[in-house]
């Protein structure tokens, strides 16, 4: 059996203390543990920023790239072996700002693997500037008379553009959390989950207690995760209340059930024949 | 004797002028000829003007035919542009109305048709420096073959009718070429080529080939299709990429073996993702490449930057065309050599190569992925436009390894490197051992570290684009970051060892003798002058070397191949007391800089064309002799 303590890491964590990211990667590694993934059997990709950093403070096959490019990297290992389990640690500006060509894209070609965007509606890495997900007027050092631009919704984005499993979680909600990770690992196609974090250091609007006042569970409230147009009007609710939960669920083909030559095996697997392609020009 | 023809077919786009062109190359080829065929076209679907220009010879031919020979005036701008330029013996094929066909001068042209503006006049016909010219109602003949459409068969049918082609040969090519479409279409295309054949009467070009069905181990392949021949031998298996001329002939030509070989094309949804899709392949073990222009270059160097620092193989195709920005999007040019081997921040080692044919592309691309798996560098092999879609007759070139070499390290590999760990006594089936013992990043004394695959056993494979350690965490460590560039660079003298020399050829009276060193110091004060040039320039250069020594001026040819990394000293010593003409197709002399960077030569004078079209030996001819005096 696998155990959490399995995905532990020696390798000097470098959050700030109180960072939602510790519990993210405490959720994770209970999930994994209980589906019995192995940290060999596992590849996390990420990018660029906080949580691009996950996969560094725990065990794993890891490729840690380039900022908002973690989902073609990913895309290029699923289709090059399917067999792999591959999780992507993304943020908000590593998702939706810098990589939002590819968000869009990872939807549309369902590539089945599971997207974990640690969402703290802020820039950490680079201290503190305006994300995607920041709210109309928030100050920051940079913007310091407000953010002038209305904030990015991922969650009805993604579920505008046909993706099959889409959720919300709150790293101040492990239980929900580690149930999420694990229904998206277990799903068949791309499924998100944007995770709502505080960040202690730079976000001092959206705190721990400021979510903790806001969010429910869609799930404890009667939500069918396969009704399209309630998850819709649900992911434009962001106010006094905040849903979370598993937004919305649908049976998807993946990409690599798409391509007729990744149906009868992995790309990886087909062995090289000389003669056989020499034949073929 | 060689008989050597150019034929110039000129149109509008969309009138089928590529299709004539390929039509002509296959039946030339069908007989044993030697084909060289350009395609010049302008950035549209419709319209503008575009031309084949088709070079035919009973000999070998590497380079453009300039002059035409034979013009095939599909639309009155052919003529309007062409017609005080052609040489008198030449032969212009019109299309227009005439009873009487060879002579401009004979008649009133009471009949031409005017509902159709393409139609020649003989307003248009006015001033032209050649007087044989044989008028072909094409779309009259078209209508009456059975449809419009059929017009550039019908010209086709003029043509060999001129080159005196049998008609027989033409027919077999026109049954083989639409079978799949059925008796209708076929019959169709016969009845039009046959009223094209008729239409010239008795007319003939002055000069004649041989026309006998001959089979020979011979084919008519562009670069592109080299290129993703080459991958396909290579074992590459992912081609993710994005559309852009002149590079998606690349993947283009892979896709019709998707379902005979495992092979995935995938179109990215920009080229960072295209690059960052190929290392992620890569990385999971997969040989994949990409394929841009400049501008997509542009937005891969990050990619390439990330490639290098995670040690990840990746191939990256270049076909070059002129720039800054969208530039010429369908024209030629060199101009990224330096762009590509500086490309990306920092330093790091790379491949560069520049094959001169479709033959070498083949071998180039076999060659970078090699290389890239066994240095774990990128690699990018450089075309253009005029290299990636001439269509060239080559010799057989498909050699297909039984088996690629992978350079992947494995766990059994690690129970080895374990057993030979003296200081350690750990056994190997120890589970915990794996990943201990395992380091991604090991320095060793060539730079090069055991590359394993994530998910195949027990071995955890790291990989960041931070600077890391040797097991692949980030480390801000001072002499950690001293030791990693060191480690990466240090691949660089084994990668130089890698580099085929430039290929020198010598002219001794009427023989020529290739060379790829020279310390044959006899042969190098024979040739007091070198034109030198890299990558698809080979063709025009050797060519416009022998139109020289015909001329008598003593000259011979320095062509680069293999350019990075440069080995200098021994380039160095293929240059020495040369007086080298850099021909090129960029406005800064790139390669003759980069000689000069590397090796302190310094050369003599440059050959540059920066007009977008390709190089004809004869424009390298005039300025060579310009400079030599």
């Amino acid at each position: 059996m696998v155990e959490p303590k399995d995905y532990d890491s020696d390798f000097e964590n470098k959050w700030c203390p109180g960072c939602g990211n510790f519990l993210i990667q405490k959720a994770m590694k209970q999930a994994f543990a209980e589906l019995d993934i192995p940290p060999k059997n596992i590849l996390f990709v990420s990018g660029i920023g906080q949580a691009g950093k996950t996969p560094h403070f725990m065990q794993g096959n890891m490729f840690h790239c380039l900022h908002g490019r973690a989902l073609p990297v990913a895309t290029g290992a699923k289709i090059a072996n399917h067999d792999l389990n591959i999780v992507v640690n993304s943020g908000d500006g590593d998702c939706y700002g810098e990589g939002g060509n590819h968000f869009l894209a990872a939807i549309r070609r369902n590539i089945d693997i599971t997207l974990l965007v640690h969402n703290n509606q802020v820039y950490g890495l680079t201290k503190g500037q305006a994300s995607p997900t920041s709210a109309l007027g928030m100050v920051t050092k940079i913007q310091n008379h407000g953010v002038t631009s209305s904030p990015f919704n991922p969650l009805a984005t993604a579920l505008g553009s046909g993706a099959g499993f889409v959720a919300r979680g709150f790293s101040g909600d492990p239980e929900q959390l580690i149930k999420l990770i694990k229904a998206a690992m277990n799903y068949r196609g791309f499924a998100m989950v944007d995770i709502l974090q505080p960040c202690v250091s730079f976000n001092k609007i959206n705190t721990n207690q400021w979510y903790k006042d806001r969010v429910y569970d869609i799930q404890s409230t009667g939500h069918d995760s396969s009704d399209l147009a309630k998850a819709i009007v649900l992911s434009l609710e962001w106010g006094d209340k905040i849903p979370t939960g598993l937004f919305y669920q649908k049976e998807s083909i993946p990409f690599h059930k798409r391509i007729g030559v990744l149906q009868a095996s992995t790309l990886i697997s087909y062995p090289f024949d000389g003669e056989k392609t020499a034949a073929c020009f | 004797m060689r008989t050597d023809i150019t034929v110039k077919i000129g149109g509008e786009a969309g009138q089928g002028i590529q299709t004539i062109g390929t039509l002509l190359a296959e039946v030339c080829h069908s007989a044993g000829l030697f084909t060289f065929s350009i395609d010049d076209f302008e950035s549209r679907i419709r319209g503008g003007h575009s031309f084949n220009l088709l070079r035919i010879s009973s000999e070998p031919v590497a380079a453009p035919g300039h002059i035409p020979h034979i013009l095939v005036a599909i639309d009155q701008r052919t003529m309007t542009l062409n017609k005080a330029t052609l040489p008198s013996e030449s032969l212009v094929i019109l299309n227009a109305e005439s009873e009487d066909n060879i002579s401009k001068n004979s008649d009133n042209n009471s009949n031409i048709d005017d509902s159709d503006d393409n139609t020649c006049s003989e307003e248009d016909i006015e001033g032209c420096t050649s007087s044989n010219i044989l008028k072909v109602a094409l779309n009259r003949l078209a209508k009456e073959a059975g449809g419009l459409i059929t017009a550039n068969t019908v010209a086709a049918g003029a043509i060999f009718a001129v080159l005196g082609t049998p008609f027989e040969m033409l027919e077999e090519l026109l049954i083989r070429k639409f079978k799949a479409k059925g008796e209708k279409i076929i019959n169709l295309n016969i009845t039009a080529a046959k009223k094209g054949y008729e239409a010239a009467g008795n007319v003939r070009y002055h000069k004649q080939f041989n026309w006998k069905p001959s089979k020979t181990d011979r084919i008519v392949i562009s670069g592109a299709k080299a290129a993703g021949l080459g991958a396909l031998a290579s074992d590459c298996r992912f081609f993710p990429f994005y559309p852009m001329s002149p590079a998606t002939g690349v993947i283009a030509s892979v896709v019709p073996y998707s379902g005979k070989l495992p092979i995935v094309v995938e179109q990215a949804e920009d080229e960072i993702a295209a690059v960052n899709m190929a290392i992620g392949a890569s990385f999971a073990g997969v040989r994949s490449m990409t394929s841009t222009s400049g501008g997509g270059f542009c937005l891969m160097t990050e990619g390439l930057g990330i490639a290098a620092m995670t040690e990840t193989p990746l191939v990256i195709v270049d076909s070059q065309r002129p720039g800054p920005a969208t530039g010429l999007p369908t024209r030629t040019a060199q101009p990224d050599l330096l762009f590509v081997i500086n490309a990306s921040q920092d330093d790091f080692p790379r491949f560069v190569l520049a094959p001169g044919t479709p033959a070498e592309t083949f071998e180039s691309v076999k060659k970078a992925f090699y290389l890239s798996e066994k240095y774990q560098v990128p690699a990018i092999v450089m075309l253009d436009q005029f290299l990636a879609t001439s269509q060239v007759t080559q010799q057989n070139f498909f050699k297909v390894d039984k088996d690629v070499e992978r350079f992947i390290f494995n766990e059994d590999n690690l129970k080895e490197s374990e057993s030979n760990l003296s200081n350690d006594n750990i056994k190997s089936s120890d589970k915990t051992s794996a990943y201990e013992h395992y380091k991604r990043y090991v320095i060793t004394e060539d730079g090069i570290s055991p590359r394993a695959l994530p998910c195949m056993g027990e071995i955890m494979v790291r990989a960041t684009g931070n600077e890391h350690n040797e097991k692949g965490q980030i480390s801000e460590d001072a002499a950690n970051k001293v030791n990693m560039t060191n480690k990466r660079n240090s691949k660089l003298a084994a990668m130089k060892q890698e580099m085929a020399l430039p290929e020198t050829l010598y002219f001794k009276g009427s023989e020529r003798e290739y060379s790829i060193i020279s310390s044959d110091k006899q042969s190098s004060t024979d040739n007091q002058f070198f034109l030198t040039g890299w990558g698809s320039s080979k063709g025009p250069i050797v060519e416009a070397c022998e139109i020289l020594q015909e001329k008598g001026i003593n000259i011979g040819c320095i062509i680069f191949k293999d350019i990075w990394p440069m080995n200098s000293d021994a380039v160095k010593s293929v240059l020495e007391n040369k007086k080298f003409i850099m021909v090129e197709q960029n406005s800064n002399c790139q390669m003759g800089r980069l000689i000069a960077q590397e090796t302190g030569i310094n050369y003599h004078a440059s050959i540059l064309k920066i007009d977008g079209r390709p190089f004809y030996p004869q424009y390298i001819v005039e300025k060579a002799l310009e400079i030599i005096g």
